[in-house]
């Protein structure tokens, strides 16, 4: 930590000296005529500072980043050497070990088992009884279980057979280290070396010191410090040698700020492509994550699209025989929909009321105070929505659903989310119609007022006809908004993902399982994990596809009237 | 003429109508607006309302002892040995010695149940900083647990009191006492209890048979099992409380009843069963009378909310009671809500960590969002050429301005985390997640302002031989800053109350003490307020509802300060060509 | 038809042609906008029959003039009309009478072609459905091939009446639009310089139309074109800094102007 940030100290006083560097050059290059150089001599300085500054920076960032883990990969990688005889050792023992050829052998024959029971029950045309080949299997399931932690726990003892046989001395430790990292599964070896590395440099607090820690620990602080020195020599070296490079360019004739401008605008471009990156990032991170995902549920792609079961947990408890059904997820789209169509049903008709009055009849004062009025409402974070659906909204319904009669009504329902959102995109769907509305050109209505037409059939019959494209467009991006809102129905609507229209049973949407899956306790490789990646796949799409077309047609319709 | 004439006719005829639909169609705007602005209201109204109790709380002043060999268990007055006392000890005596007669191990642990022992960590840190305390007397003050805390603001207990008729004799027997009047005194409180019975046994049927038909209709297993026993429960309990509605018969209460208490001589007694006859009492002693032998006057005291149904015992609730007219509660404004972080007891949590954090949060959005928007929209606007990639880079951010949150969070998660191993729940990775959620706002509000500079400043610019970057850096940028600026401000603020991408990268874990505001306050967990809010929604507390809403506004305040900063540099910096 | 100049706005009348019935009356009609003064006092008589042209320099207050005849300065939020304005006696400025009405009584071109997003036919029954004055198709049909043959666009549109207006060429919009307009059969026409978007042929086309209606409405036009004045109009009217300076027959104005600055600017030397 102290060797990097005194190179980045020696850098900056470097980047500095090149200004100055610079500056002089350019002006003893000059004759004392400043005037005759190309640049202001400000911009010789600012060359050579980039040249000082930019490359070594680029070095020490790239070391920040991979740095680590190409010392973590060295170091082990010798420790894991030390470790060859303890691991010979450790393979021969368990070779010879009859509890775990025994314990081996039933695990093989309990798998073969599993996949055959599986691949019939799966084959479609199984004929006895389901149910009890079903129980059988999760019966082999458990057995399996218990089967592979008696294996792990006589590995464990052969391990620690073998360890406790290793001699107390620096190189046993060493070997002790290495075999430990060896053994250790990815999660746990992930753990070790982050245990290490807290002894040996500082990083946080160690949840475990041992003597192997402690080997490992000595292990990598050599090969790091030889690391940390060798960047930081490059970095300096490259500093100097960019600075002398530079240096050695420039000449009254040298077009120092055509050179520095095209560095800002490499900058500016760069800042650009980042909102690129963003895009390509979403679309890959999810389309990696959701093809493991598929690949998990055996491509059944179509099932996950088109079934109408959904429930993950049930697929975590009982280890995959629940899974065939398990990720349809036809009701988190039904349940998506019903919510948004609920909260267009009322954003829609108040939120185009709203648009038209306030541009066509309101008077400027009127307009001073409502137009704010409707900023603040799409101001409100959406967790406040949520809290307000919650704890006002949706129990006042549900009594109204009770006091009306019916008596399954509940607090979290479709009904009180779809309301509260549409409350929410009042205001998306009243200032985008202003816009819309706006952009309609006065000549229209002045033929329709001439014409003998009232206000509201003007507006009716030849404003809004002439903004109905805008308005779709607007329309949609609310659609795609609600699809997405996430808050309000993770707080409002429920979890029970129940296939139905009834607006006043909860229904779970995408947004919802998403969060249900990704918050608590989870282990990023199960498919339940990552069939939220899959839900965000589905989402990213339809409200892409959603977008590309409003902003389409919003553009068209833009043109016509510009 | 005449026909011009009848065409005036016609259109006469049909004006009143037109008329009529005319208003009919201004009333419907006029009807949309204020839909929404009583909705604005009733959004704002009851998060006001929801948010009182927060505000205040009731706090217990005791005389605590500081025994010597409590709170200093080596006895050589040494730091060490002071951070060793039984501090909940000393509070627990000071509690104990309110109520002398209170000896059970049970009733104890309900008296104790008034405070959080958390509370002692701060006498503790008392002592220590003063240590000549130590063998004093020193009154200690500590807020009251949040079920006390609600029954005091008469949040949660329906209660009322009336006066009993006639004499009332004190019997002791064994462990309990029977309370006998002079007539059937009990005769009316049997009556309202039992007839509170009643309805509660309706309702429970009509739950019992909600579940029935649910179970009925349930496909899965697990869940029609869950109904199943739901319905018998709610079955049982309709069918106990139907057996003591016989009217002649002994009414015994239980937690599912209303609670009777009786206030007589300076005791109070529980009543566990009122005779048939309604002219005795069998109860137990929850603080004990000055004396035994006969009452003149006496007060019921009935706790309509039964037991079952509150956080709050009987005996808890009659020591609440004696402290609060001992004068030894006080009701005050309640600063831990701003001081404190995050608690698992609601009378200690406050929203200072979240706030911090979502500083954190918010600066590493800043930081990154604003150079790197304002860099993007620089280069679009005044020096990209009209090409394909431009163009897609244009299409891009609009599109990326639509793309729900949450999408940001599962990027986060995939590339952040997973990818890159950055630490979860970290303000810098959440600032992160949020910098790339606000770019496309801060991009496309900078490019509005930079089109709003007129050409012609660039071309004045141009004119006098200026590079096009100075004509930018110089010119065009610091008449466009103001514009910028607030755009900036405006995607900081929607950052600051976002949620749901949040989520998704652990910023819900439960922050105890607030993160540091130094460097390494970036990388460790940490939560943000709109977080907070969503973890207190959902908490089972019943303080935490009003505590969540009072958390609301101090998040709207915030986004408050924050529009109000941009609306105040539109107004000052605003200029128009 | 007798005028005389109110007290402190000098207009200047010549003696009006017998034969011309007077249609629209006003009288000192005075126009703000956001209390910024764009008519001041204006006094005329638009005759039946016939075209009446409002002349003169950019923002001299003619179109605003042209406006208050069917009140479409009612639209603009901030417009205070005062002054008298009557339609064969009947005054327009009162409380009790409804623009709507009004309107369904005085046409109005305006200077763009403002056909609405709709079909050719559905352009031309705009007017006559809002106002009611058809009870079945066969008649809705009947008055918009009427109305198109009166504006002498039927032949080219008669087999594409369900094509939307937008899609004609810009004469042809202002045909369309001036079709819309006498399809309810108003009494008055209001033209707001109805050939300044236009090309030459595609004015001439107007001008002979404006000709033809003259026949049965009373027409008032906005024109930039001293020559457009000239060529349609019977009186003429000519306004400076939001007054009327001159009123009298066309060929009287052009040839003999009684004011300086009409003779100023009828020869050309601003504008």
């Amino acid at each position: 930590m102290q060797i990097s940030v005194l190179v980045a100290l020696t850098l900056l006083v470097l980047t500095a000296v090149g200004f100055l560097v610079g500056r002089r050059r350019a002006l003893s290059a000059a004759d004392g005529q400043p005037a005759s150089l190309h640049s202001l001599p400000d911009y010789y300085g600012y060359y050579i500072a980039l040249w000082t500054g930019a490359p070594a920076l680029f070095l020490l960032a790239i070391y920040g980043i991979f740095g680590a883990a190409l010392v973590n990969t060295l170091a082990f990688g010798q420790l894991e050497r030390d470790a060859a005889p303890l691991i010979r050792g450790y393979e021969a023992a368990l070779s010879q070990d009859a509890d775990h050829q025994i314990l081996s052998g039933r695990l093989d024959r309990l798998n073969d088992q599993i996949a055959g029971l599986r691949a019939e029950l799966q084959g479609g045309t199984h004929s006895g009884d389901v149910e009890a080949d079903v129980r059988r299997l999760s019966a082999l399931t458990a057995e399996r279980n218990q089967v592979q932690a008696g294996l792990a726990e006589r590995r464990s003892e052969v391990a620690s057979g073998i360890e406790a046989r290793t001699p107390d001395t620096p190189a046993g430790r060493r070997a002790l280290a290495g075999f430990e990292h060896w053994r250790a599964t990815p999660e746990r070896r992930e753990l070790f070396i982050a245990d290490a590395r807290a002894l040996a440099f500082d990083e946080g607090l160690a949840s475990r010191d041992t003597p192997a820690l402690r080997a490992a620990a000595a292990a990598l602080q050599p090969v790091e410090r030889l690391f940390q020195w060798s960047a930081a020599g490059a970095a300096l070296a490259l500093a100097v040698a960019g600075l002398a490079f530079a240096r050695s360019r420039v000449s009254r004739r040298f077009r120092a700020r055509d050179r520095v401008e095209g560095a800002i605008s490499a900058v500016l471009l760069l800042a650009s492509i980042i909102a690129i990156l963003t895009t390509v990032g979403i679309v890959f991170s999810l389309l990696f994550e959701s093809i493991r995902f598929f690949a998990a549920i055996d491509w059944r792609i179509h099932e996950f699209l088109f079934g109408t079961q959904w429930s993950p947990q049930i697929a975590i408890r009982a280890d995959q025989v629940g899974q065939s059904g398990a990720f349809g997820a036809v009701p988190l789209f039904a349940g998506t929909a019903l919510i948004t169509l609920i909260a267009m049903a009322v954003a829609v008709p108040v939120g185009l009321f709203a648009a038209i009055y306030l541009s066509e009849y309101a008077g400027p004062g009127f307009r001073a105070w409502a137009k704010p009025a409707l900023e603040i409402l799409a101001g409100v974070p959406t967790v406040v929505y949520g809290f307000f659906a919650l704890l006002t909204v949706g129990p006042a319904l549900r009594d109204f659903a009770l006091f009306l009669g019916y008596e399954d009504a509940v607090t979290q329902s479709a009904l009180s989310a779809g309301l509260v959102m549409g409350v929410m995109i009042i205001p998306f769907v009243s200032s985008l119609s202003d816009d819309v509305i706006n952009a309609v050109p006065q000549s229209l209505r002045d033929g329709a007022y001439a014409m003998g037409a009232t206000k509201s059939e003007t507006v009716r019959q030849v404003v809004l006809p002439a903004a109905l494209p805008g308005i779709v467009g607007a329309v949609l991006l609310a659609v795609s908004r609600a699809v997405g809102e996430t808050m309000i129905v993770v707080m409002a609507a429920g979890q029970g993902a129940n296939l139905t229209a009834n607006p006043l049973e909860s229904v779970t949407t995408i947004t919802v399982q998403i969060v249900m899956l990704l918050t608590g306790d989870q282990e990023f490789d199960s498919a339940k994990t990552l069939s939220a990646f899959a839900l965000g796949l589905v989402l990213f799409v339809m409200t892409l596809m959603l977008n590309i077309i409003a902003l389409r047609v919003v553009q068209r319709f833009r043109e016509r009237y510009d | 003429m005449t026909e011009a004439r009848t065409i005036r006719d016609a259109v006469e005829a049909r004006l009143a109508r037109r008329h009529r639909a005319e208003r009919r169609f201004q009333l419907y705007g006029l009807g949309a607006i204020v839909l929404a602005v009583a909705f604005l209201v009733l959004l704002i109204g009851s998060i006001l309302y929801q948010s009182v109790p927060a505000f205040t709380a009731h706090e217990v002043t005791l005389e605590v002892e500081l025994d010597p060999a409590l709170v200093d268990p080596r006895g050589d007055g040494s730091e060490a040995s002071l951070r060793r006392g039984s501090y909940n000890t000393v509070i627990q005596n000071a509690l104990q010695a309110q109520f002398p007669d209170v000896d059970e191990r049970s009733e104890l642990r309900e008296l104790f149940g008034l405070y959080s022992a958390v509370n002692a960590a701060r006498l503790l840190n008392t002592v220590v900083d003063q240590p000549e305390l130590v063998g004093a007397r020193y009154a200690f003050s500590f807020p009251i647990s949040d079920d006390a805390d609600l029954y005091l603001k008469g949040r949660t207990v329906d209660e009322r009191r009336a006066a009993g008729d006639g004499m009332l004799t004190i019997i002791p027997s064994e462990a309990d006492v029977t309370l006998r009047a002079d007539s059937p005194a009990f005769q009316p409180f049997a009556d309202a209890i039992r007839a509170e019975a009643a309805a509660w046994a309706d309702a429970a049927e009509a739950r019992a048979a909600a579940s029935w038909r649910s179970a009925q209709e349930t496909i899965d297993a697990d869940t029609r099992e869950v109904l199943e026993a739901e319905a018998e429960r709610a079955g049982a309990l309709a069918e106990r409380l139907r057996s003591r509605l016989a009217p002649d018969q002994a009414l015994v209460l239980d937690a599912q009843a209303p609670s009777f208490l009786v206030e007589a001589d300076g005791g109070v007694f529980r009543v566990r069963q009122i005779s048939a006859d309604r002219t005795s009492a069998l109860a137990e002693t929850v603080i004990a009378p000055a004396g035994t032998g006969a009452a003149e006057r006496w007060t019921a005291w009935v706790l309509e909310t039964p037991a079952a149904a509150r956080l709050i015992t009987d005996r808890q609730l009659v020591w609440v009671r004696a402290l609060a007219d001992r004068g030894l509660i006080e009701n005050r404004f309640n600063t831990r809500l701003f001081t404190n972080a995050d608690s698992r007891e609601p009378e200690l949590a406050g929203v200072m960590g979240a706030l911090t954090g979502s500083i954190l949060t918010v600066l590493v959005t800043m930081l990154l969002a604003v150079p790197i928007g304002v860099g993007a929209a620089i280069y679009l606007e005044e020096f990209a050429p009209k090409n394909r990639l431009t163009q897609i880079i244009e299409v891009n951010i609009n599109n990326l301005a639509a793309v729900p949150s949450i999408v940001f969070g599962l990027l986060g998660l995939a590339v952040f985390i997973n990818a890159f191993g950055l630490p979860r729940s970290a303000p810098l990775v959440g600032g992160m997640v949020l910098a790339l959620m606000t770019l496309p706002t801060v991009i496309i509000s900078s490019r509005a302002a930079l089109k709003a500079v007129p050409p012609s400043i660039r071309e004045a610019a141009l004119g006098v031989g200026a590079s096009k970057t100075q004509a930018v850096f110089h010119h065009v940028l610091p008449l466009a800053a103001p514009g910028i600026l607030t755009g900036s401000i405006i995607g900081l603020a929607q950052a600051l109350g976002e949620t749901a991408p949040l989520l998704m990268i652990g910023m819900v874990a439960f922050i105890a003490d607030p993160p540091s505001l130094g460097f390494s306050g970036f990388t460790e967990p940490a939560t943000v307020m709109p977080v907070q809010i969503f973890i207190w929604s959902s908490s089972a507390e019943r303080a935490f509802e009003a505590r969540t809403a009072a958390a609301i506004l101090v998040l709207l305040g915030l986004m408050i300060l924050f529009n109000a900063v941009a609306i105040y540099l539109r107004r000052r910096f605003e200029r128009r060509w | 038809m007798d005028l005389t100049a109110p007290d402190g706005a000098a207009t200047l009348y010549h003696p009006t042609p017998a034969g011309l019935d007077p249609k629209v009356a006003t009288r000192e009609v005075s126009v703000t906008y956001g209390g910024k003064l764009a008519l001041d006092r204006v006094t005329l008589n638009v005759p039946d029959r016939s075209v009446t042209a409002c002349i003169g320099p950019s923002g001299c207050g003619k179109s605003t003039f042209l406006r208050c005849i069917n009140r479409m300065n009612d639209t603009i939020d901030n417009a205070k009309v005062t002054g008298s304005i009557r339609i064969d006696d009947e005054e327009v400025n009162d409380r009790s009478v409804d623009p709507v009405v009004l309107r369904a009584r005085v046409g109005m071109v305006f200077q763009k072609p403002n056909p609405f997003p709709k079909s050719i036919y559905d352009n031309i029954a705009y007017g006559p459905r809002i106002h009611g004055l058809a009870s079945s198709r066969e008649e809705l049909d009947a008055i918009v091939e009427t109305s198109l043959k009166k504006a002498g666009l039927w032949n080219e549109v008669a087999d594409r009446l369900a094509q939307p207006g937008t899609s004609l060429s810009g004469g042809q919009q202002q045909r369309l639009v001036i079709a819309r307009a006498i399809a309810v059969n108003p009494e008055v026409i209001l033209m707001d310089e109805p050939c300044s978007a236009l090309d030459p042929i595609a004015t001439a086309r107007i001008e002979e139309l404006i000709d033809e209606l003259r026949e049965n409405y009373a027409l008032v036009i906005v024109t930039h074109s001293m020559a457009q004045a000239a060529r349609v109009s019977q009186m003429t009217a000519f306004f400076h800094l939001g007054a009327l300076v001159e009123y009298g027959p066309t060929e009287e104005i052009f040839t003999n102007p009684l004011d300086q600055r009409t003779q100023d600017y009828i020869t050309g030397r601003f504008g």
